[in-house]
């Protein structure tokens, strides 16, 4: 690694937002380098400084009282909407079908919440195609995705990889599937990206699901409830489930 | 769709994260009376819009409409008040001690730097160093690219390093 780049990943490191092989890459180059280490402990000083100086304000008790007494007049017709994607009409057409169809709250609901479930999965992975980047820790090797998830969840998934099977492994990234976070693992087969959540032990097991070209199907890793959404075709779709749910 | 769930849906999401929105308004528009009305301006218009809501990082929605709302509000305060200037809330004395007060200089100065960034660098910093918010989140937050929000922050770092290092108190 040469200066310039680790002046560019310095940052980064900082924020968190390396993966740990870029991050011990980086500790190596500073290690030797006491130029790069200036920079690093300038800005590290900076941001503590920031951190723990800068006052962050709390809202005061009047503006609370504001916000839970406010009165919303809903504007009686909308306005034909602009164009806009297939995708983002269906997920906004969802969160009103959720809302009318129960009692909101932040969390899933069995039963009541299973269409749900799939409607937000579909809506990530869409999300997750629309960004710039599909996974947040870029790393074929388990043992980075695994300490990355560690190091934000209470709990680390199990993290396997499947390339000799024809299904690398990409990264991971923690995404909002409705109002849950969870643990994805992002594998590539061809040019097809899958996305495996891991989900609570309380997801209610629907049957699979298709959208847009689209499936969703159900499956477990190391006993885990798992969704799996691509645009794999239905044969290979099948044989990564029987990978994944025969992983230990 | 009911309307009163949809609103109660965004006022549970306004409250659980209301000093998130209140802060960032805050540091943008620079004292508490504007900062109370933004924020409360942006949840009359998250309520009307929770359509455009599509699933995904409830708060970095919320964020987004709270940021939208302060700028429209900075915009307005820029075409009405040419010239004037705006009235800033004195920092809040918390004691008297001699190690507190020293935290509290330390405080006002880094709170005069950060105030005088451009909006554009401040509310990266902000949003990256108090509210703890991810790159991704942020690039939510500004619907700009990732790399967009990490040029930003570097400048606005870089910024804050010159100014605070220039001034006679920083030293």
């Amino acid at each position: 690694m040469d200066c310039n780049e680790a002046k560019r990943l310095i940052e980064p490191y900082l924020d968190g937002e390396l993966d740990r092989a870029e991050a011990r890459a980086l500790e190596a180059h500073v290690d030797g380098c006491a130029e790069c280490q200036a920079v690093l402990t300038q800005l590290g000083q900076l941001r503590h400084a920031v951190r723990t100086e800068a006052p962050r304000y709390t809202a005061p008790a009047s503006l609370r009282e504001r916000i839970r007494e406010a009165r919303v007049e809903q504007p009686a017709r909308r306005i034909a909407p602009r164009r806009v994607p297939a995708w983002w009409r269906l997920a906004a057409a969802c969160f009103f079908a959720f809302i009318a169809g129960s009692v909101v709250t932040l969390t899933w609901h069995p039963g009541a919440g299973r269409d749900q479930v799939v409607n937000d999965l579909f809506a990530s992975h869409w999300r997750a195609l629309a960004a710039n980047s599909p996974v947040d820790v870029v790393s074929s090797d388990r043992h980075t995705v695994r300490p990355w998830f560690a190091g934000k969840l209470p709990q680390a998934p199990l993290v396997r990889d499947f390339a000799e099977q024809g299904f690398p492994l990409v990264g991971g990234r923690i995404d909002y599937a409705g109002a849950q976070r969870v643990p994805v693992l992002v594998y590539r087969h061809d040019k097809h990206l899958i996305d495996v959540y891991l989900l609570p032990e309380s997801t209610p097991a629907v049957s699979s699901a298709h959208r847009e070209g689209y499936s969703l199907v159900w499956g477990t890793l190391d006993d885990q409830p798992t969704a799996i959404v691509s645009d794999l075709d239905g044969a290979e779709l099948a044989r990564f489930k029987a990978l994944l749910d025969a992983a230990r | 769709m009911t309307s009163t769930a949809t609103v109660s849906w965004v006022s549970e999401l306004a409250q659980e994260h209301l000093d998130a929105a209140y802060n960032l308004g805050r540091w943008l528009l620079g004292n508490e009376h504007d900062a109370a009305d933004a924020v409360h301006d942006a949840f009359l218009r998250a309520a009307r819009s929770a359509h455009t809501y599509a699933g995904g990082n409830a708060r970095a929605w919320w964020l987004a409409i709270v940021r939208n709302s302060c700028l429209a509000a900075l915009n307005a305060r820029r075409r009405e008040q040419p010239r004037a200037h705006v009235v800033a809330d004195e920092p809040v004395d918390p004691g008297t001690t001699e190690a507190s007060a020293q935290a509290a200089e330390r405080g006002r100065l880094i709170e005069k730097h950060l105030s005088a960034l451009p909006v554009e660098f401040r509310e990266v910093v902000i949003l990256r160093e108090i509210e703890d918010l991810s790159y991704r989140e942020i690039a939510d937050v500004l619907a700009v690219p990732i790399g967009t929000v990490m040029s930003r922050l570097a400048r606005g770092r870089a910024h804050l390093q010159k100014s605070l290092a220039a001034s006679p108190e920083g030293r």
